[in-house]
Order: structure tokens, then C-alpha cells, then sequence
């Protein structure tokens, strides 16, 4: 233990622990992770991270912002590894985290994490410049080789509670739905949730003095007109509490106030018509270039109608429905994801039925974005808390047989543009669950003298 | 530890002072240089930029990033932005669409479980191979670059240019970047340097799509500060990518360095066959 604490220690220190420590945490972590399901639970609260890319200083920015682990939950989708230049610090850091608290740190797989494409990202060349072999990045990619696809964080609250001192008005504090802090904690601007219509939706009322239309970054709903029109075609109103009109929760966690949120690199696949599809892949492999494990870490939202093939000739894109159909059919609240670049470190999508999280600012040390990471809070209700469990087990016994809820003819990959109605489905599909109360912290670039390297100043280059 | 301070991520439109700060403008008489960097653009200002221009823009987007030349007296400018090297991207696919290296691959695996997901999104060019000039804006009198036949005298003078004479006034300016899906890179940027008596710029497109394609393309322009010459020269290179990694590793690199050198544009563009060129001039110069 003291030895793992000590290697914690050097690698904060973004130094290398050498090669025998390396193959041996490694190892350590493979035993970990072999354990876990391909889709993990993970119990609010919990702090939801996206693409790091070896910027290993921001990374320590965000433990200051988002709070230093154990004491903080967190939960990283992914893309630990590559075009930063700190990619095996970065990596082996989380990993000694993992092991050092495995309760307390959740990582899922990128689709950086493979051995194809961090040979050509750069994670292979800075091991080889460290360590003067390929054999860590051999041990690295191994591990890789078992980082789970996915996680499902289970009672998360759909309010935020009052954070004292800082609520103006507090009778409105239980009913506020997304809460955006800079990184120093104050209260940048916070959202009401709606209750009867367009629940979910990002344009309700901001109740401090930002005036800014949240619609410019925060979320990009499709056009307004179009959102309304498909509300009413499905659900207008949702009515009762939340959770009371559903038959069981795909999480088995009766009395959950908040759907299930799913946490996954990339996004859906057709192949993926509920999670527990998810759960029956055989994930120890590297990333193969086609199938549902390809989807899952490399597919993208899009605003179109049903799926829709990238003009690039491989990965798939989808549109609001799939989403909603999706999370209707899982009893989910929410999906998180990361994957893209988003300048202001979020973006919520469909009816805030999916959030992009991006959590490297200043992305390859000269975007100059803003990155954020994304808070569920717990239900205080003491309903929802289950034990952590590593997937296998409590899951989906609740009734949620496979293909039994969204009916038969609800494969949401047979219909592409033909799913748009969904009006057969929604009789069948359970209503949507409300998403959680999310809180987002957006933070910007770790500052440059704490990198230990000069500012890089242009040198005269008599280019021609 | 200075901290920056807190800034609102959701604000769209930049601050005028900050507009200026991140401008450099340096007089070299008769011509007026300058340039401008800043952070990738929000979403507010990328939807409305991919409404203007009709396509999804690259993930990192220097919209408000921009190298300009301008001869006051005449009126006459030339300028580099990100709006204007995507307009000459290719819109609708129809100059034959890119497929990554694994698309067949891909596609095949997918006949049996996806039929019915046969749509391509929006087919454009998301190689943003733009074929891209600059901005021209004529003289007050009508008098703009003209086509030249590239005779003694007309072309860019690289040996004037090999000349260590000092750097007056040098910066580097990305106008956009898109990894491609981590299937390359596509990188527009803009370098300048300017000395007492001439100045060169370079605005190159590097693209490179692994397993298929690399292609470079290249606009230089220069000006004589004496003669009030300015010369625009374009060059289209390209190749397959199976080639260029060929001719790396033919001229005695290891396969590591190969790897690193696929990345370097200064390394490779020298290896590619130019696929097209033209040559402009224009003389600024007197009649006033």
C-alpha cells in the first residue's frame, strides 16, 4: 500500500514511476478491472469527467476544481491518453488511483485507448522517449484492453440543493434543474426546472443577473418549433411524480426520483437496443473497427432524424429520437458522453436528453476552450442508494426483461428516417424519466507556470 | 500564482479591447501587416458561421483568427480568415467523396445489421481540403493580382528569401484543424515573415487522411516593399499515402521516425508531386 502511495505521490508530481512499478500496476489493475461488467453502477454523487488527452496539469486543475480523490467520486469516460504531452503521467496516475480506491474512481474506455491509434496520437512515441522501450505502453494498452464500455450512475437527485450563502432567493432552490459554476465555485447562471411542458429543456429561467440566451452554448435544441411539435406528439405533459408512471427501473432501484444516467465514450449504436445488449459484449480486445464496442466508443449525435452514416464512410450518427427512444426504453434520465470537442466544456443535445462533456481545456495547448466536468448530486430521500456493485450484479431484475419493454418492433436501427413518427412506440415504451439535477463546473487551462516549462515563444523560422 | 480571472464561458461576441489586444499590426511603408490570434470559436459563432457556409466546420474553428496584408494608398488588401478558406471547401461531394482507410471494412460488417442505414449525412468534403487563395480586395482604381505566365522574373525570388536578413515582424496563425475522426489531420495556417525589404507569407492546407491520402496545398505571397510588388504564387501537391511513406522510408528513415514525419508537413511536402499551379501579380506601385 505505502509503495502505491508513494508511486501516487511521484506521479502528482508528473514524474514517471519506472518500468517494474509500471508493469506491476498494471497488472494490479487488470485483476481489478476483469471484475468489473462491462457496464459498472456507480451510486451518486459522482463527478462525471470526458477527454483528458495527457494534459496532465489540467488534469491536477480539475481534482482542485472538482475536489481531490478519495473525497470526490469521480467518473472519467475515456481519452485519458494522447495528442497532450503528459499522456503516461495522465494515465498512470488515474490508473493508481483506480486501484489505490476502486470505489471512488470510475474509468471507462475512449476510443484513444487502443494500440492502433495511440500509435499514430503520440501516447506510443512519449513511452518509447520515456522509458527508451515499447514495453510500458505494451502494459498500458493490456489494461486498456479491460477498461469497461460503460456506467450507469444510480440515484442522482433532480434537484440541486442549496448551496447556503450563495442562493439568493432559496425557495427556489429546490426546484433548480442545472446549475453552471466557474472554478472557483461562484454561481455563474442556474436554471429552473419547468414542471409541465418541455421538461428537461434548457430554456427555462435563469434567475441571476446572466443574462446571456443559454441557448448560445450551453445546449443547441433543435429548433424550437420542431421540439414542440414532437412534444406533443409524444408526451405533452408528464404527469405525477417523477418514476410513477414507469413499470420498473432498469437499475432495480424502486423509488430512484431521477432515471438512470448511462456514461459512455462515444455514443449508441443500432446494434444497442437497451443496456443490458451492452453487458453481453465481449469487450477484452482491442478496439475493433466494427460492431456494437466500435459504436459505442466512436459514434456522434447529430441533429437528423433516426441514424444516419458519417459522410466519412465509417461510424454512425443519431438523431433526437434515437436518443429518446433510447433512454424512454431504459428508463434513463440522461446519457452522458464526451468525445467532442465542446468550446464551452458542455453542450446538452435533444431536450437535454444528452450532454457532451469535455474536460481539456485549452485542447492541445492552443484552442483556448474552456473545459468543465459535471456534478450529480445524491438523492436525499435514501431511496436510491444501493451498494456499488461492478454490473454483474442487481442488474436489471427488475423486470426489465430484454426486448420485453420497447416491443418488438422497436429495433431502433430498422427504421432510419422511418422511426421519426415513433408514435407506435411511445404506447409501448414506459414515459420519459426526468434527467438529474446537474451541476457543471467549468474551468480553464492550469496556469502556464505551474507546467515547469517556458512559455513557448515563436522562434524566427526563415520558412519559405 | 496569478490566476486568470474568472471569465463567462457562455459570452459570444469578444469584447472590442480584447479584439485589439490580440492584434499585432506592423507598418513596413508602403504596406500595413497584420495579425490576430484568439481562442476557437463558441458555439453561438460556429452555428452561425455553418449556416453561412453550409456545412458542419472542423472541431476547432479560429474564426476570429485573421493575417492581412494591406497598401493603404491604394487601397488594395489581401487577408487570410477561417470563413473564407471553407467557403472554397467543396459543399456537396459531388468532386467525389474521401473514405477513411477502413471504410469498406466498415460498411461490409454493417450490410447484415444495419439495412436501412444507408444515408450519408450531408455529403461534403470533410477532408476540408480547401483550395484556398486568400481574400482579395482590388485597388480603388481597378488594379488586382492578374495571371502570369511564370517567365524570368515573375516567380517568387527564393534566393532573395534564403537570405538571412532580420526578422522584422513574424507570427503563425491557425485558422482551423480537424483530426478527421482520428483519422489524420486537415490543418489550415498562415505564417508570415517580414524583413526590411520584402515580406513572404505562406498559407498552407496539410491534410492527411492515414492509409489513403496526403495532400498539401500551398499559397504564397510575396511583396517587394521597394518595387510595391506583390506576387501570389499557389502549388497543389498530393499523393497516395502508401507513396509518401515509401519515399520516407527510401530516403533512410526508421519506422518510428516515419511515423513522426507523416505529421510534419515541412517533411513530406517536398516528397509530393504538384497537381496544380498558378502565378499573380500585381504592381501597386505610382499613379496616384
Amino acid at each position: 500500500m505505502s509503495d502505491l502511495d508513494r508511486a501516487i505521490a511521484q506521479l502528482r508530481a508528473c514524474r514517471p514511476i519506472p518500468e517494474a512499478e509500471v508493469r506491476e500496476l498494471c497488472h494490479k489493475a487488470r485483476e481489478l478491472l476483469i471484475e468489473e461488467g462491462n457496464v459498472v453502477t456507480v451510486n451518486a454523487p459522482v463527478t462525471i469527467c470526458g477527454d483528458i488527452h495527457g494534459q496532465f496539469h489540467d488534469l491536477m486543475e480539475l481534482f482542485r476544481v472538482g475536489g481531490d480523490v478519495p473525497d470526490t467520486n469521480y467518473l472519467f469516460m475515456g481519452d485519458f491518453v494522447d495528442r497532450g504531452f503528459y499522456s503516461l503521467e495522465t494515465f498512470l496516475l488515474l490508473l493508481c488511483l483506480k486501484v489505490r480506491y476502486p470505489d471512488r474512481m470510475t474509468l471507462i474506455r475512449g476510443n484513444h485507448e487502443s494500440r492502433q491509434i495511440t500509435t499514430v496520437y503520440g501516447f506510443y512515441d512519449e513511452c518509447l522517449r520515456k522509458y527508451g522501450s515499447a514495453n510500458v505502453w505494451r502494459y498500458c494498452c493490456d489494461v486498456f484492453d479491460y477498461l469497461a464500455l460503460g456506467a450507469i450512475v444510480l440515484g442522482a437527485s433532480n434537484t440541486l440543493p442549496s448551496t447556503s450563502g450563495q442562493t439568493e432567493s432559496s425557495a427556489n432552490s429546490d426546484e433548480v434543474e442545472i446549475e453552471v459554476h466557474n472554478s472557483d465555485g461562484q454561481i455563474i447562471s442556474r436554471f429552473l426546472r419547468q414542471k409541465d411542458v418541455d421538461r428537461g429543456r434548457i430554456n427555462s429561467t435563469p434567475t441571476n443577473g446572466n443574462s446571456t440566451p443559454v441557448t448560445n452554448g450551453a445546449t443547441s435544441s433543435p429548433s424550437p418549433t420542431r421540439t414542440a411539435a414532437k412534444n406533443n406528439n409524444r408526451t405533452p405533459t408528464l404527469t405525477g411524480p417523477p418514476g410513477s408512471g414507469a413499470s420498473s427501473s432498469s437499475a432495480g432501484s424502486v423509488g430512484n426520483p431521477s432515471g438512470a444516467v448511462l456514461c459512455v465514450h462515444g455514443g449508441l449504436s443500432p446494434l444497442i437496443e437497451n443496456v443490458d445488449k451492452i453487458r453481453l459484449l465481449d469487450r477484452k480486445q482491442e478496439v475493433p473497427h466494427e460492431g456494437a464496442m466500435c459504436d459505442l466508443l466512436w459514434s456522434d449525435p447529430d441533429e437528423i432524424d433516426g441514424w444516419g452514416l458519417s459522410p466519412r464512410g465509417a461510424g454512425f450518427l443519431f438523431g433526437a429520437d434515437i436518443v429518446q427512444v433510447f433512454n424512454r426504453r431504459n428508463n434513463l434520465g440522461l446519457i452522458a458522453r464526451a468525445h467532442q470537442l465542446v468550446m464551452e466544456g458542455f453542450k446538452e443535445m435533444f431536450d437535454a436528453s444528452i450532454v457532451t462533456v469535455w474536460s481539456a481545456p485549452n485542447y492541445c495547448y492552443r484552442c483556448g476552450n474552456v473545459a468543465a466536468l459535471l456534478e450529480l448530486t445524491e438523492d436525499e430521500s435514501g431511496m436510491g442508494v444501493l451498494a456499488r456493485s461492478n454490473g454483474e450484479v442487481n442488474r436489471s431484475d427488475g423486470g426489465m426483461g430484454t426486448g420485453g419493454v420497447g416491443g418488438g418492433g422497436g429495433r431502433p436501427g430498422g427504421g432510419g428516417a422511418g422511426q421519426r413518427g415513433g408514435g407506435l412506440l411511445d404506447d409501448d415504451l414506459p414515459p420519459r424519466r426526468p434527467g438529474p439535477a446537474r451541476r457543471y463546473r467549468v474551468f480553464q487551462a492550469a496556469p502556464q507556470d505551474s507546467r515547469g516549462m517556458p512559455a513557448k515563444k515563436p522562434v524566427a523560422d526563415y520558412f519559405l | 500564482m496569478d490566476r486568470p480571472p474568472p471569465i463567462n464561458p457562455f459570452s459570444s461576441t469578444i469584447p472590442p479591447s480584447t479584439i485589439t489586444l490580440a492584434t499585432r499590426t506592423h507598418t513596413q511603408p508602403p504596406f500595413q501587416i497584420t495579425s490576430r490570434k484568439l481562442p476557437i470559436l463558441k458555439a453561438g459563432p460556429i452555428e452561425a458561421m455553418s449556416s453561412r457556409l453550409g456545412i458542419p466546420l472542423p472541431e476547432m474553428i479560429f474564426g476570429d483568427n485573421l493575417v492581412s496584408v494591406t497598401h493603404p494608398s491604394s487601397g488594395w488588401s489581401i487577408s487570410f480568415g477561417a470563413e473564407g478558406a471553407l467557403d472554397t471547401v467543396d459543399k456537396t461531394g459531388e468532386g467525389g467523396m474521401l473514405r477513411v482507410a477502413y471504410a469498406r471494412e466498415w460498411s461490409s460488417s454493417r450490410e447484415k445489421t444495419s439495412a436501412g442505414i444507408s444515408e450519408v449525412v450531408r455529403p461534403f468534403d470533410w477532408s476540408y481540403s480547401a483550395a484556398y487563395k486568400g481574400d482579395e480586395v482590388k485597388a480603388g482604381d481597378g488594379r488586382g493580382l492578374e495571371e502570369r505566365q511564370g517567365g524570368e522574373g515573375e516567380g517568387i525570388p527564393v534566393e532573395l528569401l534564403k537570405r538571412r536578413d532580420p526578422i522584422l515582424f513574424a507570427d503563425e496563425v491557425v485558422l482551423y484543424e480537424s483530426e478527421l475522426d482520428d483519422n489524420g489531420i486537415s490543418v489550415m495556417s498562415v505564417k508570415v515573415r517580414v524583413m526590411e525589404q520584402r515580406m513572404l507569407l505562406l498559407c498552407r492546407l496539410f491534410m492527411r487522411l492515414d492509409g489513403v491520402v496526403v495532400r498539401v496545398r500551398d499559397t504564397r505571397v510575396y511583396v517587394d516593399f521597394t518595387k510595391e510588388m506583390v506576387v501570389r504564387e499557389y502549388a497543389a501537391r498530393e499523393d497516395k499515402f502508401d507513396n509518401v511513406k515509401r519515399n520516407l522510408y527510401m530516403s533512410g528513415m526508421m519506422p518510428d521516425a516515419i511515423t513522426i514525419a507523416l505529421r510534419d508537413s515541412n517533411q513530406v511536402a517536398n516528397l509530393l508531386p504538384v497537381v496544380g499551379h498558378s502565378l499573380e501579380s500585381v504592381c501597386l506601385a505610382g499613379k496616384s
